[in-house]
C-alpha cells in the first residue's frame, strides 16, 4: 500500500528545490469521498494531495491543456511539469511523447502503481454499502477499506474495481521518475479483453441490435471526446468546422462544404461517430476509461476501443503506449500483416 | 435467387487506385467485357490515401457496399502505400463486423492496370453477393 505522505513529499520536494513548474495530482474533492484533479505550484499545497481508490482521472489530459495553453500564450517554459501518473496514465503520456506532443525531459512523471487494486466503480461500491455513506475509499492488497460514519468497512476490492482496472494489462507505470508502490503487472484479476470476448460471441443480429440501443441514446456531448488525453485535436473531423469562409463564399458553396457526418445526435450520425472515433484511437487507446466514465447515459465505449486494442496486439503485435521511440500502429506495417481478405 | 434480389440494384462506391484499378476498369471498358453497372468509381492516387472515414462517409451518404482496389503487394506507386492500406482497412473491416454491419458490405481487391477482366469478375461477384442483403440502411444517415 502507497502511503499517500511519500507522493506528498515528492512533490513539496520538486516544487521547494525549483525543479518543476507545478504538480498536477489529485486532491480531496467537494464531493465526499471523491478525488478532483488539482495543479499546485506552492510546495505548500503538496500536503492536499491525495492518493486513493477514487483517483479515476487521467492526468494526462492536464499535459495536453498545459501544451495548448503555452501554445496559446506563446511561451517556452524552462522548467518540465510534474505529474501524478498511474498505469494507464502513463502509458497515455508514452503515446503522446511518441507523436511528439511533447518531450520527455517536458514531465516529471510521479509514478504510482495500482499494485492488486485500480479505481472503484461508484455504483458498484454504493450497492455494497447499503446506503452508508462513503467518506474514504483505499485499496489495501486485494481489499478495499471504506471508512462510512459507522467505522470501517473492508470489502474485497475486486467486486468494487472498474472493469477496465480488473482487465488492466499494466498497472504498473513503466514510464516514470520516480515511483511508489510494486510492480504487480503479472497480476491477472480478469483475462484482458474478457468483456469485449463475451460481447462478440454474440450473433450479428444481435451485436447490430445491441449498439442501436446504444446510439440512439447518445446525445452528443463530446464528454467522451473531451476528456480523453488523445483527443488533443484543435478541429475534430466531425465538427465539420474547418470550411474556410471568406466573404465571397456563397451560401450554397457553405451550404455544399464536406461534411463528413451531420451534428445531429441520430443514431446513424451517432454510430458513424463514434466508428470514426474509435479507428483514430487504434493503437492509441491505453484502455483509461474515462470516455465511459463520463458518458452521462452509459455508452459502453471501451468495447469498441478495446476491439481496436486486441487487433492491435494479436495481428500487429503493437501495444499502445509501449514505447516513446516506436512507430505509431497505423504509420508501420509488417510484410505479415493480414491480407486473406483481400481479393 | 429471389425476383425482388433479381431486380434490386445495389449501389456500390469503389475507390480506385488511379496507378491500377482505375487503368484497370478502363481496360475492362475498352476490351468490351460485360460486368453490372452498379459501382461508382472514384479514383483516389493510392490506396494508402484512403480515409476510414472516407468508406463510413460512403456507407453514411447511401453506399449499399463499397469497395476499395489498389495495387498488387510490391507494386504500390509510393511503394508502401497499399501496406499501410492493409492494415488500416483490417481495422476498419473489423469494427463494421463488430458493429453488427453484414461483412459483405464491404470489400478489398488488388486489380492492375493489366487486369481489366480481374475488375469485372470482382464488381460482379460484389453485386451477386450484395443482392440477397438488400439495401443498407444500418449506416444510412436519418434525415428525418
Ligand atoms: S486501468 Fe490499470 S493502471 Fe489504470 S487505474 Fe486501473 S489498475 Fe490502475
Ligand atoms: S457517447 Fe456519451 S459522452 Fe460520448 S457524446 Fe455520446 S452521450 Fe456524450
Ligand atoms: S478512448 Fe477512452 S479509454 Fe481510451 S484513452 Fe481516450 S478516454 Fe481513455
Ligand atoms: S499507388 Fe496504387 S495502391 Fe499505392
Amino acid at each position: 500500500m502507497i502511503d499517500v505522505q511519500s507522493i506528498r513529499d515528492a512533490a513539496r520536494d520538486l516544487l521547494a528545490k525549483g525543479e518543476v513548474r507545478a504538480v498536477i495530482g489529485y486532491q480531496r474533492g467537494s464531493r465526499g469521498m471523491l478525488a478532483e484533479p488539482v495543479t499546485i505550484t506552492d510546495p505548500e499545497q503538496a500536503d492536499e494531495l491525495v492518493w486513493d481508490a477514487t483517483c479515476f482521472h487521467n492526468l494526462a489530459l492536464y499535459l495536453v491543456e498545459d501544451r495548448k495553453a503555452l501554445a496559446h500564450a506563446q511561451r517556452t517554459p524552462n522548467l518540465p511539469i510534474a505529474i501524478v501518473a498511474k498505469g494507464c496514465d502513463a502509458r497515455a503520456i508514452v503515446v503522446l511523447m511518441q507523436e511528439h506532443y511533447f518531450k520527455r525531459e517536458d514531465v516529471y512523471i510521479i509514478g504510482v502503481s495500482c499494485e492488486g487494486g485500480g479505481v472503484l466503480v461508484e455504483y458498484k461500491l454504493a450497492r455494497l454499502l447499503n446506503g452508508a455513506q462513503a467518506l474514504s475509499a483505499v485499496i489495501d492488497g486485494a481489499e478495499l477499506v471504506v471508512t462510512t460514519l459507522a467505522g470501517e468497512v473492508r470489502l474485497p476490492a475486486s467486486e468494487v474495481m472498474a472493469d477496465r482496472c480488473l482487465e488492466c494489462r499494466e498497472p504498473f507505470p513503466k514510464e516514470h521518475n520516480v515511483v511508489f508502490g510494486e510492480d504487480q503487472t503479472s497480476r491477472q484479476l480478469v483475462a484482458p479483453f474478457t468483456a469485449l470476448a463475451r460481447f462478440e460471441a454474440l450473433s450479428e443480429a444481435d451485436r447490430w441490435a445491441y449498439w442501436c440501443r446504444q446510439f440512439e441514446r447518445c446525445i452528443r456531448c463530446f464528454a467522451c471526446r473531451s476528456v480523453c488525453p488523445m483527443c488533443y485535436c484543435d478541429e475534430c473531423v466531425v465538427d465539420s468546422i474547418t470550411f474556410p469562409v471568406a466573404p465571397e463564399t456563397t451560401a450554397e458553396e457553405k451550404a455544399n462544404r464536406i461534411r463528413w457526418i451531420e451534428r445531429s445526435a441520430v443514431r446513424s450520425e451517432n454510430i458513424t461517430y463514434h466508428m470514426t472515433r474509435a479507428m483514430h484511437l487504434a493503437g492509441r487507446c491505453i484502455d483509461c476509461g474515462e470516455c465511459e466514465r463520463v458518458c452521462p447515459v452509459n455508452i459502453p465505449l471501451r468495447l469498441l476501443n478495446n476491439k481496436m486494442e486486441r487487433e492491435a496486439r494479436e495481428h500487429f503485435g503493437y501495444e499502445p503506449g509501449a514505447s516513446i521511440g516506436g512507430p505509431s500502429l497505423v504509420a508501420s506495417f509488417r510484410d505479415d500483416d493480414p491480407g486473406q481478405f483481400i481479393r | 435467387m429471389s425476383e425482388e434480389e433479381q431486380a434490386y440494384e445495389p449501389k456500390i462506391v469503389a475507390f480506385l487506385c488511379k496507378w491500377c484499378s482505375s487503368a484497370g476498369s478502363d481496360l475492362a471498358g475498352v476490351s468490351r467485357i460485360q460486368y453490372p453497372a452498379n459501382a461508382t468509381p472514384i479514383t483516389v492516387p493510392c490506396s494508402g490515401s484512403i480515409s476510414p472515414l472516407y468508406i463510413l462517409s460512403a456507407f453514411n451518404k447511401g453506399a449499399d457496399g463499397v469497395l476499395l482496389s489498389g495495387c498488387h503487394i510490391g507494386d504500390c506507386h509510393y511503394i508502401e502505400g497499399n501496406y499501410l492500406a492493409r492494415r488500416k482497412i483490417y481495422l476498419i473491416k473489423e469494427l463494421l463486423e463488430m458493429v453488427g454491419v453484414e461483412p459483405d458490405r464491404f470489400r478489398m481487391s488488388w486489380v492492375s492496370a493489366a487486369e481489366g477482366a480481374k475488375y469485372a469478375q470482382v464488381v460482379k461477384d460484389f453485386v451477386a453477393d450484395l443482392k440477397p442483403l438488400g439495401p443498407q440502411n444500418k449506416l444510412k444517415a436519418d434525415r428525418t
